[in-house]
């Protein structure tokens, strides 16, 4: 558990016994006259940290800065961070802990998809907000409910749209082969991609394959028995990585392209497929406003080097998903802030909806409203080669809509 | 489904399942070894597995060492680390209590330990590539496509089982082997030194599961999880009878050609449970494993 501000904490406790605090920061828990404290959860360690251990780091440092700059209304924040490992019976209990223990809040936390869906009920049933860190959590936010915001990186049903219109339009795809898992995530994901190969009269081939599978050599062979224009992969890294590897084996020369979730270490990618000639033809897609490092979003990434010195200096940080976590600090800051100097739950929640604002670091802007929960549908591409990494024209997005 | 494609899934399926069921193979046999002379079912082979991937990952990526030294360097680590893990812990468990149970929960606790002490050194954050020790160009058997890799995987298992087969079936410390797995009290009245024959036993067993890692780890991308591919070889150890290693061999083979076939004819999400299928099939019909003898029931 990490607690920043102590000082402000012992403060603002200071302050709320001596009587000093408005009405609001009796009532509402996680409130002091100085301080707000909000509860983060992500992965931060195990094989999924790098889904969520520096995308924490964004979220706090981007606190760091409001704080620096003054709070809101006056206030502080106070971060208070668990460890979920990407694990639904983990996240639920950090999830008890920080609003039963630390009494935070609100929620800021989540950084796999189906994962953080489990903690749909507690959160409604408390009446909690929560803002997911960089999970998609479709399943959260379909159908809407009062408390719970997300897609900061993207929606999965978004992904798997926008990944058929991608492979429509700059390929003139036919027929598509796609691999998703056999899970909720997967199901969000492949709705999509149905709605969008249905606009653009696209046949789908479609392998479900267990998260944990093995030997991929039965999908990829009936993916490719289909003779397809392109073949799409929307799973984790290492499902991810073995089709590749083995469609470079089976001696596969058809443009590959791998959704965002398989993407969180690229040259660790390239190494696990067997080299650059796996990624001949190969394309990633991406959410972020450029290139990861570019000029749009360099800011990003001189704040992180400021922030932590320690962390940069190491391989393989900032880990790639790493701004995704500027986004959802940002729309709790501007949420709290519209919420005004005596803020409550609901009047946070009640702001949260209506937000609509670029964060100038995600490739779509942030849009809620008063029945939509998923922040981000837009997306990049990026073809690579195994070093080099060519941004490709356009942005790209899902024809799917929420019928509920 | 046309005639020409079943014929070309049907090889592919089996040629590619007798690849990766050899491993499974492997796994099932350093499980029945133990399981013969300890009756104890290992539930840490697969972190045993896991973690010799590990050592050799450090070895050969993270310190250069030579492929000539960093494999028998593994090999040694894992026999030692098994042995010992035999002589310190189950030793005393089994001397603080008779209860097999309690030997089981030890086998659980090293799974853990195991795991633990993986992910604390920070490599099993990030799934990672084994080094190829052999090219992976495609080979063609049949219509089946494979590459150099698998077919090194092949005979390499092949060759560790025969090698297996002639320890126990030729060497005088196999021959004791079998014969604490038979009637451990007979073996100790016949001069047997149990306590070094079941430290043998683990430390052999392991090191079956660290040339088993070292095949397999290029093709499946190492992780702190990997160890579920254990799941794969005690399926292959009750399709093949729990007690034979014969039965451990072939329930590998089975395990691995069923796997493909199910994901080729029938459905990619029913991988995962094909081989618990294939362990209720040959529980019905065989409850003793295809090579288990007949059923044994013990007088009390």
């Amino acid at each position: 558990m990490t607690v920043i501000k102590s000082t402000a904490l012992a403060a603002g406790l200071a302050a709320a016994l001596l009587g000093t605090g408005p009405a609001a920061a009796q009532q509402e828990p996680g409130l002091t006259p100085t301080t707000i404290k909000i509860g983060m959860f992500a992965p931060l360690s195990g094989a999924n940290m790098a889904y969520g251990f520096d995308v924490a780091n964004a979220a706090k440092m981007y606190y760091d800065k409001i704080n620096k700059e003054g709070g809101i209304h006056g206030r502080k924040i106070e971060v208070v961070l668990e460890d979920d490992r990407c694990n639904a019976n983990d996240l639920v209990a950090a999830v008890k802990k920080l609003v039963e223990q630390d009494q935070v809040f609100m929620l800021n936390g989540g950084s796999c998809s189906a994962a953080v869906v489990a903690a749909k009920e507690y959160v409604v049933r408390n009446k909690v907000p929560l803002v997911m860190l960089n999970a998609s959590g479709d399943g959260a936010l379909y159908p809407p409910t009062d408390y719970i915001f997300g897609a900061f990186s993207i929606s999965q049903y978004a992904v798997g749209g926008a990944m058929i219109d991608f492979a429509a339009k700059t390929f003139g795809a036919k027929k598509v082969a796609y691999v998703n898992h056999d899970d909720a995530y997967g199901a969000w994901n492949l709705e999509g991609a149905k709605a969008d190969a249905e606009a653009s009269k696209v046949d789908l081939a479609v392998e479900s394959v267990n998260p944990t599978i093995n030997d991929v050599t039965a999908p990829f062979l009936k993916l490719r028995a289909a003779n397809p224009d392109a073949l799409l992969i929307v799973t984790y890294a290492r499902p991810a990585a073995l089709m590749i590897k083995k469609a470079a084996e089976m001696g596969f020369n058809k443009p590959i392209i791998l959704s965002v979730t398989g993407t969180a270490n690229l040259s660790q990618l390239m190494q696990n497929v067997g080299g650059p000639d796996a990624l001949k033809n190969f394309y990633v897609q991406d959410v972020l406003a450029d290139l990861p490092g570019g000029p749009k979003i360099k800011w990003v990434y001189d704040m992180y080097k400021q922030s932590y010195p320690d962390l940069a200096a190491k391989p393989d940080h900032p880990q790639a998903y790493m701004p995704y976590g500027i986004p959802s600090a940002m729309s709790i800051v501007k949420a709290l802030q519209a919420a005004g100097p005596n803020p409550t739950r609901e009047k946070v929640l009640e702001a949260m909806k209506t937000l609509n604002f670029d964060s100038g670091v995600m490739a779509g802007p942030v849009v809620f409203g008063p029945s939509e929960r998923a922040a981000n549908k837009a997306t990049i591409f990026i073809k690579f080669d195994g070093t080099n990494q060519t941004l490709q024209p356009g942005v790209y997005s899902s024809r799917w809509k929420f019928k509920g | 489904m046309d005639t020409e494609l079943i014929y070309l899934f049907l090889q592919q399926g089996i040629v590619s399942g007798m690849v990766v069921g050899s491993v499974y193979a492997l796994l099932a046999l350093s499980i029945v070894m133990i399981f013969k002379t300890s009756e104890v079912p290992n539930f840490a082979q697969g972190e045993i597995f896991m973690a010799a991937g590990y050592c050799a990952l450090f070895l050969l990526v993270f310190q250069t060492t030579p492929v000539w030294l960093a494999v028998p360097l593994t090999l040694v680590v894992a026999f030692a680390g098994a042995a010992l893990f035999r002589r310190v812990v189950l030793t005393q468990v089994s001397r603080a209590s008779g209860s097999p149970v309690n030997l089981v929960i030890a086998t659980l606790g090293l799974s853990y330990v195991l795991k633990g002490l993986v992910r604390r050194t920070g490599f099993g954050d990030t799934p990672r590539s084994f080094p190829a020790l052999v090219s992976t160009d495609g080979v063609m058997i049949g219509q089946a496509s494979i590459t150099r890799l698998d077919v090194a995987i092949f005979l390499t298992a092949l060759a560790v089982m025969a090698v297996l087969f002639c320890l126990f079936a030729y060497t005088k410390v196999g021959r004791a082997m079998r014969a604490v797995g038979m009637n451990p009290k007979a073996a100790r009245l016949m001069g047997v030194d149990l306590q070094r024959i079941h430290m043998l036993v683990w430390g052999l067993s392991a090191v079956v599961s660290a040339i088993a890692a070292l095949l397999i780890s290029p093709k499946i991308l190492m992780t702190a999880e990997m160890g579920g591919i254990v799941t794969m070889a005690f399926a292959a150890a009750i399709v093949g009878g729990f007690t034979s290693l014969p039965g451990a061999v072939v329930g590998g083979f089975v395990i691995g050609i069923a796997e493909n076939l199910v994901g080729l004819f029938i459905s990619s999400r029913a991988i995962v449970v094909a081989p618990f299928v294939a362990i209720m099939l040959v529980l019905i019909v065989r409850p003793q494993g295809l090579f288990g003898g007949r059923v044994a029931i013990k007088k009390v």
